[in-house]
């Protein structure tokens, strides 16, 4: 299972994904982006349970951000795994995606 | 006088009446043209003023008029065994001769009443060939208006002559009529032979498959065909149809162009025989059913996937034993409409796979069957030489050693030596052990996503135990990752399909991991990292691999033998750990303490 739930929260689509995101299964994570970025809202993915996560997986998250941005709403990480992070790093997009501690920062938080 | 001229006509006549016959039946082989001849030549030399032949039917219970010449046409008239003069003269087998016709009680009336002409004297004769009765002739009315003379007399002894004559000429026709249908037959089913045949694939000697298919008749029940697909991969198939003869061939004709139509778009042998099954079950008669093996090759790796209907399962001979392919797991096509059938796949590692229908192993001598056995060993008598010959081989050992074929035979082998010696070479490789280190397992599955989730665990472990840190582990499987995903999207092309091998070598600093794949040579060139900058998906994982790994590099290969990438990660240069330093001194002061 690379996505675990999604819900909806204070108007913010929360999807938390889970376990090891690789080229099997990261086509997964971009459509569960894709689709939910159709409402026109903006996304919290929740990186806690993520314990492997690929370029393909990466390239998913980023797929995302940019439809997003084009259709002005916020793609952001929260609770990132330190393995996601470790990944983000090696790609140097630590610091093109907004990072949260938890959902609860990142709702409170104002661009 | 009169005596010796009526003798020397009637001489003279029958010698041109043979002559006549002779020519007709040279000319036309057709039983009605004989028949027609033969009256018409009757009636002349007997100078009567009519007559009709009447040959027996199949039953022989009736009489029918197959000709008749005089002012009353009554071809087709049916009169039955015993009826009238002509069923009197083929009843008792005997010349009739009737020198008044009204006054004889057998005569029938009823014609000479419908058509106005008045018979007088009649005189009929049996036709015989040998022992066989096979009609009469009766001739009518003498033109001269006497009767004819009694049964002693020139016209009886004549007209028998003449009949015998011309049931010879007849028999002659009807015989040629048969070798004509015989011959029409034989022609259609060398037509349809000649058609089967045309189903076959074309023999290709450059491609590693050959098969032989050899009918017990004209038309067979079995087939094979294989054919190459754009990227190399052969796909084949063999069947057999229950039953022999027209609809069994009928129905191999209908499997193989499904297969040949659906083979090339449907790449899972599995898939493909559940969607021929279906087809053929709602088409084809009852109590018809087709074994059958169809399968994709790669001679490039090796790798075979099939799937088994219910046929006998294929070998694989490798040079030192012979391994027989599991039974079938589903039953064969055309039984039971929805079926549920298996891939299997499996590395020829540069074995002979042979698939073959029951006709080779059926193979007898006296009360011995070849069976697999025998097979066996006949292959391995013929293990040298191009494929074809060495199939040919088998045969004609079979043929010349006085085996006897019992049923349709066909086999179909797959030569898997060329890439074979691709795999042993690498799988040296592989094993070998480097310059430095040892070899700690290697791992070899498809190139397909689905597999990544297996090797992690084993080159976690495996990094575990070069003592890498838990991070740079980490670092490891994504390196590594990358390094497989790269293969399965750029040399395989996404396709899920191809094999890779992975070997884990522990150096004393660090591990070496060597990936080895099938495919046409990778143009390094291709697969640098992007500019970090630019931000999109793709182009991450060879950065990922860089970043990580010490050293990543493609190791040449001879051309058509695929790619082998090294990757080197050494363990981080790390200060002598202080607990270590710690507990040894620790135990360098216990121990002086104790003294």
């Amino acid at each position: 299972m690379s996505v675990a739930n999604i819900k909806e929260q204070q108007g913010k689509i929360v999807i938390a994904l889970e376990g090891e995101i690789d080229l099997e299964n990261a086509g997964e994570v971009r459509k569960a982006l894709l689709t939910n970025l159709k409402q026109k809202k903006d996304l919290l993915i929740d990186l806690s349970a993520v314990t492997y996560i690929d370029s393909s997986g990466i390239a998913s998250l980023v797929e995302g951000l940019q439809v997003a941005r084009k259709q002005k709403n916020e793609l952001s990480l929260v609770a990132v795994s330190p393995r996601a992070l470790r990944v983000l790093e090696l790609a140097r997009l630590d610091k093109v995606f907004a990072i949260h501690t938890d959902v609860a920062a990142a709702l409170a938080a104002r661009p | 006088m009169t005596d010796t001229q009526t003798d020397s006509r009637s001489e003279t006549g029958a010698l041109n009446f043979a002559a006549t016959l002779a020519r007709s039946f040279a000319a036309s082989l057709n039983v009605d043209a004989t028949v027609g001849q033969a009256l018409a030549s009757i009636i002349q030399l007997l100078e009567t003023e009519a007559g009709s032949l009447f040959l027996l039917d199949e039953a022989g219970q009736m009489l029918v008029c197959r000709a008749s010449v005089g002012p009353v046409k009554i071809d087709g008239l049916a009169v039955p065994v015993g009826q009238g003069i002509v069923g009197r003269a083929v009843a008792e087998d005997q010349l009739v001769v009737v020198e008044n016709a009204y006054e004889d009680k057998n005569f029938f009336k009823a014609a000479d009443e419908r058509t106005g002409f008045v018979t007088r004297s009649i005189l009929c004769a049996p036709m015989r060939v040998g022992d066989k009765l096979i009609g009469a002739v009766q001739v009518l009315n003498k033109r001269s208006g006497h009767p004819f003379d009694g049964l002693a007399g020139k016209d009886a002894n004549m007209l028998q002559v003449m009949a015998n004559a011309a049931a010879l000429a007849i028999s002659n026709a009807r015989l040629a009529d048969q070798l004509l249908e015989q011959e029409r037959i034989k022609r259609e089913l060398e037509l349809a032979s000649e058609i089967q045949r045309s189903l076959l694939p074309p023999e290709d000697d450059d491609l590693p498959i050959c098969g032989i298919n050899r009918p017990i008749r004209e038309v067979s029940g079995d087939f094979y065909d294989y054919f190459e697909l754009p990227d190399g991969t052969i796909a084949f198939a063999l069947g057999d149809v229950s039953g022999k003869g027209m609809n069994a061939a009928l129905l191999m004709a209908k499997t193989a162009s499904l297969f040949r139509c659906l083979g090339k778009t449907i790449r899972d042998p599995a898939r493909l025989l559940s969607i021929l099954n279906r087809e053929i079950c709602e088409t084809t008669s009852r109590g018809m059913f087709v074994t059958m093996v169809a399968g994709l090759y790669e001679p490039s790796t090796g790798m075979l996937r099939y799937a088994n209907a219910g046929h006998l399962p294929p070998l694989i001979k490798f040079p030192d034993h012979l391994y027989e392919t599991v039974a079938p797991d589903a039953p064969p096509l055309g039984i039971i409409r929805d079926m549920h059938f298996v891939d299997h796949e499996i590395n020829l590692k540069g074995g002979l796979f042979v698939a073959f229908s029951d006709g080779l192993t059926e193979f007898r001598y006296g009360d011995e069957e070849l069976g697999v056995d025998g097979l066996n060993l006949l292959l391995e008598y013929a293990h040298d030489g191009p494929l074809r010959q060495r199939l040919e081989l088998v045969l004609a050992e079979l043929d010349q050693g006085g085996w006897e074929a019992k049923d349709d035979l066909t086999i179909l082998a797959i030569d898997d030596r060329a890439a074979g010696k691709a795999w042993q070479r690498e799988h040296a490789t592989l094993m070998a052990t480097p310059t430095e280190g040892d070899f700690l397992f290697g791992l070899s599955f498809p190139a397909d996503p689905s597999r990544l989730k297996f090797m992690r665990p084993a080159l976690e472990a495996a990094a575990r135990a070069c003592q890498f840190a838990d991070d740079e582990i980490q670092d490891l499987l994504l390196a590594a990752g990358e390094a497989i995903e790269n293969i399965m999207i750029h040399a395989y092309g996404g396709q899920a399909k191809g094999e890779i091998t992975l070997a884990v070598h522990r150096l004393p600093d660090g591990i070496m991991l060597r990936l080895r794949d099938f495919a046409p040579r990778v143009d390094t060139g291709k697969i640098e990292p992007r500019p970090l900058d630019e931000v999109r998906p793709g182009g991450l994982g060879t950065h990922f691999i860089r970043a990580i790994m010490d050293d990543a590099s493609f190791i040449p290969l001879p051309d058509g033998e695929g790619n082998l990438l090294e990757l080197v990660k050494r363990r981080r240069a790390a200060p002598e750990s202080p607990s270590d330093t710690a507990s040894a001194m620790a135990g360098e002061t216990d121990s002086k303490g104790g003294n």
